[in-house]
């Protein structure tokens, strides 16, 4: 399924990212995104996330293979939940700098909307830092409203 | 657990979204921000069920759910492992839970977006906090708790005053000595104009005496119609509709015999408090701040238990003066002189101008016309609550039970805009009228 160029565009925006995996014994677990890049194909997307923080997220993705990440816009709440296949990958050099300008992105973007830098510091760190390879294989709009749930963003091949 | 759902309340004020990690029957992951958990007892959380069809096919096919919560003071998140147990669709957990939800959309913009229709109830199994990467800040300037022994002396105060005016002063001097909240209002029910009217305020610039809030809108509608506490506690990305201060609301007032609200533009947190007498909800206690977060729980309870004290005693005040001497008093001209003093009574809503300038409407606006009847007719000026009540109640039955916060009202709106005629309290029970002129009193053409 590729992302669909309005999609694209979304991703462009300043927005804080939070995903979660199941386990075996379909226990599921949450945490927080710090950076993503939609690859070329666009219809695959490397998610990082710390694994310092949110342990269990590696182990139930490296137990089912599958993560759904929601990406917000937090000054108008339009919000999108992206669902695939999933598998971890080594992380490189590039991926730390992008995390780190995501994390800038969204404390900027949070604090020009009244929320101190003090609350948001304890969601986002670099620390030991893992990325996810998600194929895209289903996309929800998400954003609160009428058209909340439904298919959106991708066209099937 | 070493964590209890009693340490987390920063995490229910329902200002940082939560976050909600659920897995399908077949395993497959699905996360949402939550705009509201609120914390049922020691064991039980309820989720608003605003969220995404998904997620409750999923919690009903899987009851194994994750929760992020965040602490609205230093950040802090905590993991909790929960399982689904009953949704409830009323009730009154279910009142509770819909009221939270509407204040706290409200906070968001997005109370019309928001309506409740199920409540999920989970179990708790397990809170975790969450590492951060940074230290733990200092312990947050919490405001410092409130003293019983200091709630109960406020309480005994509101207690022990007699008059609707002391009571509503000692209420609004409780919410600022013993809270220390600066900005405070106290809206009496009006049955006849279906609205609950400000008889009460301190802090504002302009004190909005008078000014009448009706429907179920807002914190304050929302609360009257629930007799339910209900609070906003960030209003930092609430739209503000109301930061341009009109400038001419004194010559608007006149135009459209309406006062407006009195307004702290820069309020970030409001609590809007039922003063109630058993079900019944006689007024509406409202307190704002320039501070996030500013009413916890215990600001809450404390409001609660001081806006009953002052309902109670503010019943007691309207029983007491009904049985007060009723004799008419005596007759006699009172010196008159000097210019006149036009007043101006439109029969459609009992509004009053005095000298063209608008005093009050309603039940206070026919008050002050009976009066002025009276004293124009057989010459006196004294005059007793009981004879008013009488005299209003074919009318306007409700006037037994609020002529005094009616009068209240009449008195401050006459104060405040200096009129040429005021209504003193000669004693229990009595009122005298005293102008500084030759008063007329004219049907207005409508």
């Amino acid at each position: 399924m590729r992302l669909d160029v309005g999609l694209l565009e979304f991703l462009q925006r300043p927005l804080m990212c939070i995903l979660a995996a199941a386990d075996s014994a379909k226990r599921p677990s949450a945490g927080r995104g710090i950076g993503f890049q939609v690859l070329d194909d666009r219809e695959t997307i490397d998610v990082i996330f710390s694994a310092w923080q949110w342990p269990r997220l590696e182990s139930s993705l490296r137990q089912t293979g599958r993560l759904a990440v929601t990406f917000v816009s937090p000054s108008d709440y339009v919000t999108f939940q992206i669902k695939g296949p999933a598998a971890m990958r080594d992380t490189a050099a590039h991926d730390l700098d992008r995390a780190g300008r995501f994390i800038a992105d969204a404390t900027d973007e949070l604090r020009s909307l009244g929320v101190p830098p003090s609350i948001i510091e304890p969601w986002l760190t670099r620390r030991d830092p893992k990325v996810a390879r998600l194929t895209v294989s289903e996309v929800y709009i998400q954003t609160p409203g009428p058209q909340a749930g439904m298919s959106a963003g991708a066209s099937a091949r | 657990m070493s964590l209890r759902l009693s340490d987390l309340a920063p995490c229910f004020e329902g200002v940082i979204p939560s976050i909600i990690a659920t897995a399908a029957a077949d395993g497959t992951p699905n996360i949402s921000y939550l705009s509201h958990v609120v914390r049922v007892d020691e064991e039980h959380v309820a989720l608003s069920n605003q969220f995404f069809a998904k997620t409750a096919a999923n919690i009903r096919a899987n009851p194994q759910v994750t929760l992020i919560l965040v602490d609205c003071f230093t950040g802090d998140q905590f993991l909790l492992d929960i399982r689904f147990v009953r949704s409830v669709e009323h009730g009154p957990l279910f009142d509770k839970i819909s009221l939270q939800l509407r204040a706290s959309s409200a906070q968001v913009g997005m109370a019309e977006v928001m309506r409740l229709r199920s409540a999920d109830i989970f179990r708790v199994h397990g809170i975790e906090p969450v590492l951060s990467p940074v230290e733990p800040a200092p312990a947050p300037a919490r405001r410092r708790t409130i003293s019983l022994p200091d709630l109960a002396e406020a309480g005994r105060a509101i207690e022990r005053k007699i008059e609707t005016e002391e009571i509503i002063d000692s209420l609004l001097g409780g919410v600022a000595h013993l809270l220390g909240h600066r900005n405070a209002l106290v809206l009496a029910r009006d049955v006849h104009r279906g609205c609950f009217t400000t008889t009460g305020s301190i802090g504002y610039e302009r004190s909005g005496l008078g000014s009448e809030v009706a429907g179920e809108d807002g914190l304050i509608g929302a609360a009257a119609a629930s007799g339910l506490t209900v609070k906003v506690s960030d209003m930092s990305r609430v739209r503000r509709f109301g930061e341009a201060i009109d400038a001419d609301a004194m010559a608007s007032e006149d135009a459209t015999r309406t006062i407006a609200f009195p307004e702290l533009p820069l309020a970030m947190s409001q609590i809007a408090v039922p003063m109630k007498i058993r079900d019944e909800v006689i007024g509406i206690l409202f307190v704002e701040s320039l501070e996030r977060m500013a009413f916890g729980e215990e600001d809450q309870a404390a409001l609660e238990i001081l806006a009953g004290q002052a309902a109670r005693a503010l019943k007691e005040s309207e029983r007491a003066a009904n049985s007060a001497s009723g004799a008419i008093p005596a007759a006699g001209r009172t010196a008159a002189g000097g210019r006149d003093v036009h007043v101006v009574h439109h029969r459609l809503d009992d509004s009053i101008f005095v000298d063209g300038a608008y005093i009050v409407k309603g039940i206070a606006g026919a008050l002050l016309r009976l009066m002025l009847d009276w004293h124009l007719s057989e010459g006196r000026s004294e005059f007793s609550n009981r004879e008013l009540r009488l005299a209003l109640a074919p009318r306007m039955p409700e006037v037994k039970d609020n002529l005094e916060t009616r009068l209240l009202l009449l008195r401050r709106r006459l104060e405040e805009k200096q009129a040429p005629i005021q209504i003193r309290r000669t004693g229990r029970g009595r009122l005298r009228i005293e102008a500084q002129g030759s008063p007329t009193l004219a049907a207005a053409q409508e």
